[in-house]
């Protein structure tokens, strides 16, 4: 039964950093009704920020989650410029389609400049034991960010007045940019928020895990689950339905194959869409 | 009176349609400027140029000594120019507080969030929302979101506000009320550049009118000048609403 209690509550620390990856993703369909498919690859930055700031510079591990924030705002912003300004407002298949093709174009520089092999990058923190049973440092650590930085996010949306903008634009974008809101630059900044929270979170789970140039798809359908149980579109909801998920997991563990997860999520994920379209955690619409 | 707004020979085409011919018009300070004319005459056309919503074809708009003219909306909005529109525009998502709140911050005082707070609570109790300003904007009634949209425009501390059929779908008591509040706003010193179809309001609201047909100026003069232009009543000619008072004695 312990045995159980440890795999949820080892669950919950990493489903609040899918959680936090998940933000990322439903922050920008809310705002500006794109779904980013170079949500993964972002993911897949993230780590690999954490992996050269360690391995090639010596940085201490936690110093690259301030450094990749910053980094994934500003390439959040880029990429807005690039590939998504010119579909805002356009059917939503011409966004998937240009973010799918930013995804491509990142995961195939990715490939090049790290190959497909697996990295791992080695970072030190003291476990915590109980009852005979391990927490780990990085688990622990990592949630512990994840909610830190979801709340400094909830701060943002809810009481400065770069959040009353982004809100604004997120209800009316007309009625928004006609009140005085310079609403293009406020779509450039929520994609590089949204950015910047997917690239801290790969970040994180590079901290806990081993990775590949390619293991953001896996974390990019995890966040599609998150976003579905939380209500897409909604950034509390994304924390609640990660930690979900990360409870499933748990719980789901001990009990089959690993390989049978997957299934067990995704059977999840479909039966949200049919009984639950708006979400189990589904408040209003951020 | 000083010129508050200065629109000078604007034109736009949309396709085969000449929306706004060469118009030319002028609010002044502290004066309510009323905007009529039939169906399709360019009247809304004229609040988007102004607005900046898109750029005219040709002519010039200089607000208080600065041109505007092709916006963007949201500079245009910061110089001191806000509007209510003709279909409720709410940021259904927010509270009724919190739409003014945005209103204040971003307008022409681009205030912070703590004094624009302030200022919204001030103008949703003048406006008459007070008794529920946590209100989700999407949950107003029509007349509500109406106010509401006010509400949200005059947070911005304009200097014009643009009134685009305020009083449209609403019933009689609700429309004496609103044209209350109008003079309310008038008497605080903002200038309003309305569109209205309901004359007997529009008449008694406005200090001149300008008449506007097939996109540009028809008649321009005092209510009881353009009541009594024949130009307008053949152009209007059927709205009994408008030969009621035009052809009510002096």
């Amino acid at each position: 039964m312990i045995g159980i209690l440890a795999s949820v509550i080892d669950g919950i620390l990493i489903g609040a950093v899918y959680g936090l990856a998940a933000m990322g993703l439903t922050l920008i369909w809310g705002v500006m009704n794109v779904i980013n498919l170079a949500h993964g690859a972002i993911v897949v930055v993230g780590m690999f920020v954490l992996y050269m700031l360690v391995s090639a510079l010596g940085l201490p591990a936690y110093g690259a989650v301030p450094v990749m924030i910053v980094l994934g705002f500003v390439i959040g912003i880029g990429l807005y410029w690039i590939g998504v300004h010119r579909m805002i407002g356009r059917p939503e298949l011409m966004s998937l389609l240009s973010t799918f093709a930013l995804n491509m174009v990142l995961i195939g520089l990715g490939t090049a400049w790290w190959t497909t092999s697996p990295y791992n990058v080695q970072v030190n923190m003291p476990s915590v034991s109980w009852r005979g049973y391990t927490f780990t440092g990085t688990h622990i650590t990592a949630a512990a960010l994840a909610v830190v930085i979801a709340g400094l996010l909830y701060l943002l949306l809810y009481h400065t007045r770069i959040g009353k903008a982004v809100r604004a634009v997120a209800t009316n974008r007309e009625a928004a940019e006609l009140c005085g809101i310079p609403t293009t630059q406020v779509l450039a900044m929520a994609f590089g928020l949204g950015v910047a929270l997917a690239g801290v979170s790969g970040t994180l789970i590079a901290t806990m895990f081993p990775f590949t140039v390619l293991s953001g798809e896996a974390y990019q359908l995890k966040s599609f689950v998150v976003t579905v149980l939380g209500g897409l579109g909604n950034p509390a909801g994304a924390l609640m339905g990660g930690i979900a998920l990360g409870l499933i997991e748990g719980l789901a563990t001990p009990f089959m194959p690993v390989s049978w997860i997957p299934i067990v999520e995704f059977g999840l994920f479909v039966f949200c869409l049919i009984a639950f379209p708006r979400g189990i955690f589904s408040f209003t619409k951020a | 009176m000083s010129a508050l707004l200065e629109v000078n020979n604007i034109s736009k085409r949309f396709g085969g349609l000449q929306a706004v011919d060469r118009l030319s018009l002028t609010v002044n300070e502290g004066e309510i400027l009323g905007l009529i004319g039939p169906n399709g005459a360019g009247k809304s056309t004229v609040f988007n140029l102004i607005n900046g919503v898109y750029p005219p074809d040709g002519g010039s708009i200089v607000f208080v000594g600065q041109d505007i003219t092709g916006g963007p909306p949201y500079r245009v909005a910061r110089q001191g120019i806000a509007r209510a529109h003709q279909i409720v525009q709410p940021l259904g998502g927010l509270s009724v507080l919190d739409n003014c709140t945005v209103g204040a911050c971003f307008g022409r005082q681009g205030l912070g969030l703590v004094p624009a707070r302030e200022v919204a609570r001030e103008v949703v109790d003048m406006i008459g929302l007070g008794d529920r300003p946590d209100m989700l904007a999407a949950s107003l009634t029509t007349a509500g979101k109406k106010r509401l949209e006010l509400a949200r425009a005059l947070s911005a501390r304009p200097r014009l506000l643009l009134l685009d059929e305020v009083l449209a779908g609403l019933n009689p008591t609700e429309t004496e009320g609103m044209i209350e509040t109008v003079h309310k706003i008038r008497d605080s010193g903002v200038a309003i550049l309305m569109i209205e179809h309901i004359m007997r309001a529009v008449m008694s609201l406005s200090d001149r009118i300008v008449v506007l047909n097939l996109g540009s100026k028809l008649a321009e003069g005092s209510p009881q000048q353009v009541a009594d232009n024949p130009e307008v009543i053949t152009a209007y000619l059927g709205d009994s609403k408008l030969l009621s008072v035009a052809e009510k004695p002096a």
